[in-house]
């Protein structure tokens, strides 16, 4: 039909090859770009030096920005006066009280919810509606019942975490594969042993899941109750700075809150989400969450 | 005329983890006439992918020259529009939106980029799905879709990257069907990479075989069937059996072998020259 | 636009009256079960208010129009600061998400920032913002902005190559990408960011009303608790939460039903 179309490759020759330097060039900043301290904190450099910068040059007024420099002097007259090590004792006591309390309420009643149908249509409505409720709203009424302590920032961080948890649970609970739940009950699994062996594995992502939004609205409640109910504390610092008109304290605060999430997620979070996620192979559901 | 002219692409890169240069495409070189439907055939892993996409421009080669309607490739266009083995439709889209997609790119008119898109949604089955989202779809309907989404464009050449990799087995022979039909009437110059020999050989006027890496062309075969074609009648051709064993065999062996060729009656493979291999 | 099935709106009248009912079940229980504690514990009804101080209470701020000036505040506010977002943290989040090595440095900044977004900012902004409506904006656009970066950022990485290839061979323009297949390809996790963003923009108004502004919800329940109104307080929260659901319910939802859901990417989400 069509004629042949005699396309006759060219004999052989040698190509060129790309030249060694870059060859060697490419795979050293590749390898660079894989090491995961230098892919994580790498950024950082620029961004300080580009803070540095802007404070050298006094592009603001000092009143309001203030360079590295004078931020790190601040850091270590308030370590030497020992104010910073015992707030930022208190915020971590109020963080882990809040957090302890809020996974014993939260992770039993989660999986109640998500085990009951019943438990499910009377409870839902509920759930939705107090996690609309900003848990911030919640302070001036804890402060009525509780006054100004320890217990009141407590509470509010419980309850940012409460709900959240227990959301995360009844979805967690719902993505386990209704084949392996057969699949266990025909091997003669028992309903307990279905629990234990099948839905609780299968729904320990969600658990991670729930907890690390929990903490991410934890950790502003207990910022912002630091700021309101004002005794002590990380927030209460650089509020209490902010009100003396002291920018620097401001900062100081800021890096340390930025400081002790970053840790927070690498020594706690991440840690557990890899044990319970990615050994599992199971995909990760809310990377967004962060 | 000669729509396509592929002469000795070649294709290397530098593999990010060992810094290894790999080639992935060795010395092809062919045609493609206009009008013409070549299949592209060998094992996975043989850069025939690669091959589509310098042809698409998606991807540069190292050295060698690609000519679409006689003019140099540079970075992808409306003139070879691509099919791909994931079908690659614009969920937020409707199958019209799809269809019209490429013409309300280069600013046709509302109304007359809507009749091009019956035209051809008719061509494919699929009139009356027009207000349709793709996952709404089978994955035939999918591909179909595919098909004229990139015909309406009337690209010199459709590319087609294993379209049908990914339908069930029996929808496939139907694709496969209906796609010959289409060509049959429409006549579009067709570049069809594939790894099935049946399928090669049903769609095609002339089949490229590749060897395994680096790859270069092993021969160039030309399927010795009358248009227009069907399945049923196919399976009981003779002619379409032995060239589909002569492409096997060849496959199998690996490494080309020109004593063979006299096996396969009516192929022409005298043109896959090779370099020193 | 085009007809959506009647099954996706919830189904004829009969199933949504069960669902209406089903739906306030539960709060009328817990309004039942709240005034019989109150009833029977005999706590002190200024500590623990009735539920009929707090409907009073309701009623009270209704006719006062502090109801209304509250809520109209705080909506502005929150208006505000959810448009700028938008506005700045979709394209930036596109931009970085369209080039590998700009998400690859971005990305740990971004996260840096999520955490810290928002409530943290309060005395930063108040300080260079003063107090007032400014650095209230200030903080809502802050919650959201990162947020909202960082999740389209990962919705543009996550478009499929094919995608992108099958656009550019159809002949799209580079100024036409962003309309026609970034915003939308990316758009599942523009909604993820925009729900998480939201949030943190919600208790942030919250936040910064009780701490830096002279009207808003946040600053009335604030101002209530000084004069020990347990009643206002509680109602004020009702309508925080109520209203966070009608934001949900109404601009959200909607959103996810009309894009995401119906051109079937909801699994991409999940």
């Amino acid at each position: 039909m069509t004629n042949i179309t005699p396309s006759t490759s060219g004999a052989g020759q040698p190509h060129p090859k790309p030249g060694p330097p870059k060859a060697r060039f490419r795979p050293w900043l590749v390898r660079m770009g894989e090491n995961r301290v230098v892919r994580t904190f790498g950024p950082f450099v620029p961004v300080i030096l580009l803070w540095w910068i802007i404070a050298e040059l006094e592009v603001f007024p000092s009143a309001f920005f203030v360079g590295p420099g004078t931020v790190f002097e601040k850091f270590d007259e308030l370590i030497a006066k020992g104010i910073l090590p015992a707030y930022l004792g208190d915020s971590l006591e109020r963080l882990f009280y809040g957090v302890l309390f809020g996974m014993l309420i939260g992770v039993p009643a989660g999986f109640i919810v998500a085990m009951s149908a019943w438990a499910r249509k009377l409870t839902w409505p509920l759930l939705m509606f107090f996690q609309a409720i900003a848990d911030i709203a919640w302070l001036p009424i804890v402060i009525v019942w509780f006054g100004f302590s320890l217990t009141a920032v407590t509470f509010v961080i419980v309850y940012t975490i409460v709900f959240p948890l227990m959301i995360s649970i009844v979805s967690g609970v719902e993505q386990v594969p209704r084949d392996v739940v057969r699949a266990a009950r025909s091997l003669g699994a028992g309903r307990l042993q279905v629990f234990t062996e099948v839905i609780l594995p299968g729904a320990l992502p969600a658990v991670a899941t729930g907890i690390r939004t929990g903490l991410g609205y934890g950790w502003r409640a207990l910022i912002a109750a630091e700021i309101i109910v004002g005794t002590s504390g990380v927030g209460f610092l650089m509020f209490d700075s902010r009100r003396a008109q002291e920018v620097t304290g401001v900062f100081v605060g800021m890096i340390v809150l930025g400081v002790l999430w970053f840790a927070l997620d690498a020594l706690v979070l991440a840690p557990f989400e890899r044990r319970t996620i990615e050994r599992w192979g199971m995909i990760r559901t809310a990377e967004a969450g962060r | 005329m000669r729509t396509l002219e592929i002469s000795n692409l070649h294709k290397e890169f530098v593999d990010a983890y060992t810094g290894q240069t790999v080639v992935a495409v060795g010395d092809v070189s062919f045609s493609i006439e206009q009008g013409e439907f070549v299949s592209v055939l060998g094992p996975s892993g043989c850069g025939k992918t690669t091959v589509l996409n310098i042809v698409a421009g998606f991807d540069t080669q190292t050295s060698g020259s690609v000519l679409v309607g006689g003019k140099q490739v540079d970075g992808p266009s409306p003139e070879r529009g691509v099919v791909f083995q994931s079908f690659a439709l614009f969920p937020w889209k409707t199958v019209l939106g799809n269809v019209t997609f490429g013409l309300r790119m280069r600013g046709v008119p509302r109304a007359d980029r809507e009749a091009v898109a019956h035209q051809y949604l008719e061509l494919v089955g699929l009139q009356g799905f027009e207000a349709k989202y793709p996952h709404e779809l089978s994955g035939g309907m999918q591909q179909r879709l595919g098909v004229a989404r990139v015909l309406a464009n009337e690209p010199e050449v459709m590319l087609m990257d294993e379209p049908f990799a990914s339908v069930d087995a029996q929808t496939r022979r139907k694709l496969q069907e209906e796609l010959t039909g289409i060509f049959e009437t429409k006549r579009p110059t067709v570049f069809f990479v594939t790894h099935d020999v049946d399928e090669a050989v049903f769609l095609a006027d002339r089949v490229v075989v590749l060897s395994s890496r680096p790859s270069q062309v092993a021969e160039i075969v030309t399927v010795p069937l009358e248009r227009p074609r069907h399945w049923r009648s196919a399976l009981d051709n003779p002619d379409f059996r032995h060239t589909v064993t002569y492409l096997t065999d060849l496959l199998a062996a690996g490494e080309p072998n020109a004593d063979e060729s006299e096996d396969a009656p009516e192929t022409s493979a005298a043109a896959g020259a090779v370099g020193e291999g | 636009m085009t007809a959506t099935p009647a099954s996706r709106r919830g189904g004829h009248l009969p199933r949504r009256l069960s669902a209406a009912f089903w739906f306030a079940v539960p709060f009328v229980a817990l309004a039942v079960i709240w005034a019989i504690a109150v009833e029977l514990s005999g706590v002190e009804r200024r500590i623990f208010p009735q539920v009929t101080d707090v409907a009073s209470a309701f009623a009270e701020m209704w006719r006062s129009g502090d109801l209304f000036t509250h809520t109209g505040a705080s909506l502005r506010r929150m208006g505000l600061g959810v448009i700028a977002a938008l506005l700045t943290g979709i394209p930036f989040g596109v931009l970085l998400g369209s080039s590998r090595v700009a998400a690859a440095f971005f990305a740990p900044l971004l996260r840096f920032s999520v955490a810290l977004a928002g409530i943290a900012w309060i005395p930063f902004a108040t300080l260079w913002l003063g107090y007032g409506e400014r650095a209230v904006v200030f903080i809502v656009w802050n919650a959201m902005f990162f947020a909202l970066a960082y999740n389209t950022m990962l919705g543009v990485q996550r478009i499929p190559t094919q995608l992108i290839r099958a656009a550019r061979s159809m002949g799209t323009p580079r100024h036409r990408m962003f309309v026609e297949v970034l915003l939308p390809g990316a758009l599942p996790n523009i909604v993820t960011g925009l729900r998480v963003g939201l949030g943190y923009g919600w208790r942030g108004l919250v936040a910064a009303e009780i701490i830096a502004a002279s009207a808003g919800l946040g600053y009335s329940i604030f101002l209530a608790q000084k004069y020990f109104r347990t009643d206002i307080i509680i109602a004020g929260m009702i309508i925080i939460g109520a209203l966070w659901l009608v934001i949900d319910r109404a601009l959200l939802a909607p959103l996810e039903r009309r894009t995401v859901e119906r051109w079937g990417m909801k699994a991409v989400n999940l």
